[in-house]
């Protein structure tokens, strides 16, 4: 297994509301689905995501209900709100923008100069 | 984000608190017991499955404080909490908080005290319709530098025609009449208005209504506006005397109206009559004896007011040479500065001076702060390592301290509003002054509490912000240090020093400038008058014409008053003046050699008065040469004059004075010097002595006595056995002004008194900080060195090696803040030489003082603590912690 790579400033946000666009979640599964997904390659500082699912749902993007875990305890659910979406896609373009334009530099060779 | 979102989250975070809260628990606790159970499941035992969990989530209560900032309400619930945790922090450490407060308040006190004032005379709207607009006019002879010169009816009526800046131009004239018909005769101070100016102020009468422009024509002028002052105090606010009669100098005249408590206008009038010309003006134009008020026209401004006034002007001095070549120009002041001019000076330095004493407060507390954030590090330490952000460590301090300020606040405008009385001071009613504003209470209104509560925060601010900074710093560095090292806060240390360096600086400048206006005040005081005051008791007859129109009754009726007056017992010599000194009233007059060719308008005009032969001892004015004025000295005898010492030097020079023949202006011909007299400080203390002619009262009659008599003592039964003597003559004759000249000189020179006192009592203030900051530093730091000097003292040094080793390090603080100061004050004190008489501001006594006086007090509170530092026994020390 490669080491764990640390989250790139900012992009935790993104990948909360990636998450949880794939099904309700509560804040741990929201650990589990990310470090699934990634496959462990990413080290998430487990503190650090309850305030940013608090800023998310502050600002609008998810939204919480509490309900039942999978081993019967009660447990707080975000979900995507439609806002949130919107939001999340309008990130994923960005990114994609982004990581396209640094390849690109990073790619370039002298002779292309 | 929505703005309904954000008033819900508000909402939600006033509300059910501890729902949030424990929401947040349980979904945190969730997931650590979820994690717990995953560690359990791949084989860790149910403890150590716990353990890695919470090692993995890393600090909660940090995760906490983020979640509650990430919510956007943690501020109003962290403030309430800062609040109440810092109430009692206070309340548990009165030793630090009381001193702190009382500091804040002194300092608050004396802030919101000057500023109610400066908000009363110079910030608050004058209570007149678009005030800004209103300018006091006046006629400037740029010859002789009169800068607000009087302004004749022929010349107004010109400016009228001309100008296209005013909207309106008005017209007054002082006049003073005696009230009677209810029993003594009231002396009135009043004011002739043309009939637009009130119209022109914009104010409107409480009860029936202004001049009517028929009014101002002799025959229908017996009307009169009543200030609301007098109708309270002789009338009891009686509202059916409207359209009723008063008798004025023997006349009936018709009260049409009252005027608003609020209005006053010129200060101290008591009641307004239509001005009626006068016909010596008709045809002459250098009958100048109105004051011109104009408002200007909207938009337009004073400069552009001030060049077409002077064109008409200098068209005017073109047409009519004789009259108007010297006023070729005219004077705009502002209304507001008009009524100011006297007491803005010593109102901007008392103003800059308390806000060194806030600063001076501030850095006290912020010292005060240093030394328990020395205690509290702890504390700070242990908080920082929970999980507090120094973002949050900084808002705990800062709130506290802008709860400390607050409360030295509200104290300090309880001190303040005490205090006002005293102020008050500063504005004599007694003095006939136009430009000292009239003012009978200092409002405490919503600027002066917004004032105080702004100044209170912002200190607060001020003096919290830098500790604050300083204890959060590498809050969790400090819990690893087990005991207090020597290294420990010395860039605390540091820090206390610049601001005891600063403290004792300002404090220089204050004290430098307290010493150098009582100097002057001391100045004033014991300066040469001309005259001696001690024992003169003075009044004032205004013979109305009416009744005394012709020279012979004006001279009867004052010769009998003298005689009269100088049979009452006790009284050792009485004599009369038309104008007497320090009274506020004097007339000019030019006067020339007659047999130099001198142009008139180019003689020099001086201040003169009538005066009777006994009038110069009574004053206790001194003959230099020649002669007082006798009783020989009547109509149809020589005409002769007596010089003030200045005026027979300007005049005769070098020659002898006496025998010269001289003319002066309105007299029928040359006059004969018979003496010369002292010099006379005729228009008060803080004006320069002024050349004077006295001419004899027999020979050239006025309208107005002045009475002077000498007591050999103090004689309290003589005011009212001088009035009843009075009346015994005239019953229906008006007495006003009934003072001591003591209490005349005393009143003139209430302002100075006032900055004197206040700047004296800012300077002790200063200085008692300043102390009581040296004191606490030099405390603080030999109490941190107890070990040490226990050690030193164990070793075998001696208590007085000890003591200068401590006191040399008080001794630099002080010097260093004692050039600082002086360098400081060397630069500044020339802003306050506008209250400065007879002292020049780099007076070198002065700084010595000044700097003397601090370097002793604050040695001596070095001094207090090195010593105590010293009587520890060695033992005690070396176990000290």
């Amino acid at each position: 297994m490669d080491k764990p790579v640390e989250l790139l400033q900012g992009t935790l946000d993104m990948l909360i509301l990636k998450a949880v666009s794939l099904g309700p979640l509560h804040g741990y599964g929201v650990l589990l689905r990310i470090q699934q997904i990634s496959k462990d390659r990413l080290e998430i500082q487990q503190g650090s995501l309850y305030p940013a699912l608090y800023r998310l749902e502050d600002q609008g993007w998810i939204q919480s209900e509490w309900g039942e875990s999978e081993n019967k305890r009660k447990a707080k659910y975000y979900r995507l709100t439609p806002d949130g979406k919107r939001r999340l896609e309008c990130e994923e373009e960005r990114w994609k923008q982004m990581t396209e334009v640094i390849a690109g530099i990073l790619r370039t060779t002298p002779e292309e100069l | 984000m929505s703005f309904w979102r954000r008033l819900i989250g508000w909402a939600r975070a006033l509300g059910p608190q501890k729902e949030m809260e424990s929401a947040m628990d349980a979904e945190m606790r969730f997931h650590i017991e979820a994690r717990a159970a995953d560690l359990v499941r791949r084989g860790l035992g149910q403890a150590e499955a716990e353990r890695q969990a919470r090692v993995e989530f890393g600090g909660i209560e940090k995760a906490k404080e983020e979640c509650r900032d990430a919510r956007g309400v943690n501020a109003i619930e962290g403030l309430l909490r800062d609040l109440r945790f810092g109430l009692r922090m206070l309340v548990k450490n009165p030793g630090f908080a009381i001193p702190a407060v009382l500091i804040l308040a002194l300092g608050i006190a004396a802030n919101t005290a000057i500023f109610s004032v400066v908000n009363a005379v110079l910030l608050r709207p004058l209570p007149y319709q678009d005030a800004e607009r209103l300018l006091t006019v006046w006629s400037f002879n740029r010859t002789r530098g009169f800068t607000t010169n009087l302004v004749s009816p022929l010349d107004l009526e010109d400016w009228r025609a001309q100008n296209h800046v005013f909207e309106g131009l008005a017209a007054s004239a002082d006049v003073v009449y005696t009230m009677t018909g209810s029993g003594e005769p009231v002396p009135v101070t009043a004011y002739a208005f043309s009939a637009d100016y009130f119209q022109l102020l914009g104010v409107r009468p409480i009860a029936g209504r202004t001049f009517l422009r028929e009014e101002e024509q002799p025959g229908k002028n017996h009307v009169v506006v009543l200030s609301y002052a007098f109708w309270q105090r002789h009338f009891g606010g009686d509202r059916e005397l409207i359209d009723k009669n008063i008798t004025l100098d023997g006349a009936p005249y018709t009260v049409v109206g009252v005027m608003p408590a609020e209005f006053s206008y010129p200060p101290r009038t008591e009641m307004w009559t239509p001005l009626a010309p006068e016909p010596q003006a008709a045809g002459d134009r250098a009958y100048r004896y109105l004051r011109v008020l104009g408002r200007l026209k909207a938009g337009v401004a004073i400069s552009e007011a001030r060049a077409e006034m002077n064109a008409i002007a200098a068209r005017l001095a073109r047409e009519y040479p004789p009259s108007n070549r010297d006023d070729d120009a005219i004077n705009l002041i502002p209304l507001r500065e008009m009524i100011t001019g006297n007491v803005r000076p010593a109102l901007l330095v008392l103003f800059c001076a308390v806000g060194l004493v806030m600063l001076i407060a501030s850095a006290n507390v912020a010292n005060l702060l240093l030394t328990r954030a020395a205690a509290r590090q702890n504390e700070v330490a242990m908080r920082g390592t929970l999980g507090a952000s120094r973002t949050r460590l900084v808002r705990q301090f800062l709130t506290e301290s802008v709860l400390l300020g607050l409360l030295g606040g509200l104290l300090g405008i309880v001190l303040a509003s005490w205090s006002r009385k005293a102020l008050l001071v500063m504005f004599s009613a007694g003095l006939p002054n136009l430009s000292i504003p009239q003012l009978e209470k200092i409002p405490i209104d919503g600027w002066v509490l917004a004032f105080a509560v702004g100044v209170s925060s912002l200190t607060g601010i001020l003096f919290g912000l830098a500790p604050a900074l300083e204890s959060s710093l590498d809050a969790s560095e400090r819990l690893k240090e087990s005991s207090r090292g020597v290294t420990e806060g010395f860039r605390w240390r540091r820090f206390r020093n610049v601001l005891v360096v600063s403290e004792l600086a300002m404090s220089i400048v204050l004290l430098t400038a307290a010493v150098l206006t009582l100097r002057s005040f001391f100045e004033l005081l014991t300066g040469e008058l001309g005259f001696r005051p001690q024992n003169v008791l003075t009044l004032r007859v205004l013979p109305p014409s009416s009744k005394y129109g012709s020279d012979a009754k004006q001279i009867a009726f004052a010769q009998e008053l003298l005689r009269r007056l100088g049979a009452l017992p006790g009284v050792q010599s009485v004599g009369a003046v038309t104008f007497l000194p320090f009274s506020g009233w004097y007339g000019h007059r030019t006067i020339g050699l007659a047999r130099e060719a001198t142009p008139k308008n180019q003689r020099p005009e001086v201040v003169w008065s009538s005066a009777t032969p006994d009038y110069f001892e009574a004053m206790g004015v001194p003959l230099l040469a020649g002669r007082f004025f006798t009783a020989a000295d009547r109509q149809g005898a020589a005409a002769v004059a007596i010089l003030s010492e200045s005026l027979a030097h300007l005049l005769a020079g070098r020659d002898d004075p006496i025998g010269q023949q001289i003319e002066v202006a309105g007299l029928a011909g040359p006059v004969e010097v018979v003496g010369v007299v002292g010099d006379v400080r005729q228009l008060g203390v803080t004006a320069a002595m002024a050349p004077e002619v006295y001419l004899p009262f027999a020979q050239v009659p006025a309208p107005i006595l002045c009475f002077a008599m000498r007591t050999s003592g103090p004689l309290p039964s003589l005011p009212k056995a001088a009035q009843n003597a009075i009346w015994a003559v005239d019953k229906d004759q008006s007495v006003g002004f009934v003072m001591s000249m003591d209490e005349l000189v005393s009143d003139s020179l209430a302002p100075e008194r006032v900055v004197a006192t206040v700047l004296g009592t800012f300077g002790g203030l200063a200085l008692l900080m300043a102390s009581v900051g040296i004191y606490g530093v030099i405390q603080n730091s030999a109490q941190q060195r107890t070990h040490e000097i226990g050690i030193r003292m164990a070793l075998g040094a001696r208590t007085g090696q000890i003591l200068q080793n401590i006191m040399s390090q008080g001794l630099k603080l002080v010097l260093l803040g004692a050039a600082i100061g002086v360098t400081a004050a060397l630069g500044l004190m020339r802003f306050i030489s506008a209250v400065l008489y007879g002292v020049r501001p780099a007076d070198p006594a002065a700084f010595l003082a000044a700097t003397v006086l601090l370097g002793g007090v604050a040695l001596l509170a070095c001094w207090i603590p090195a010593r105590r530092a010293t009587q520890v026994e060695p033992m005690v020390a070396l176990r000290y912690e």
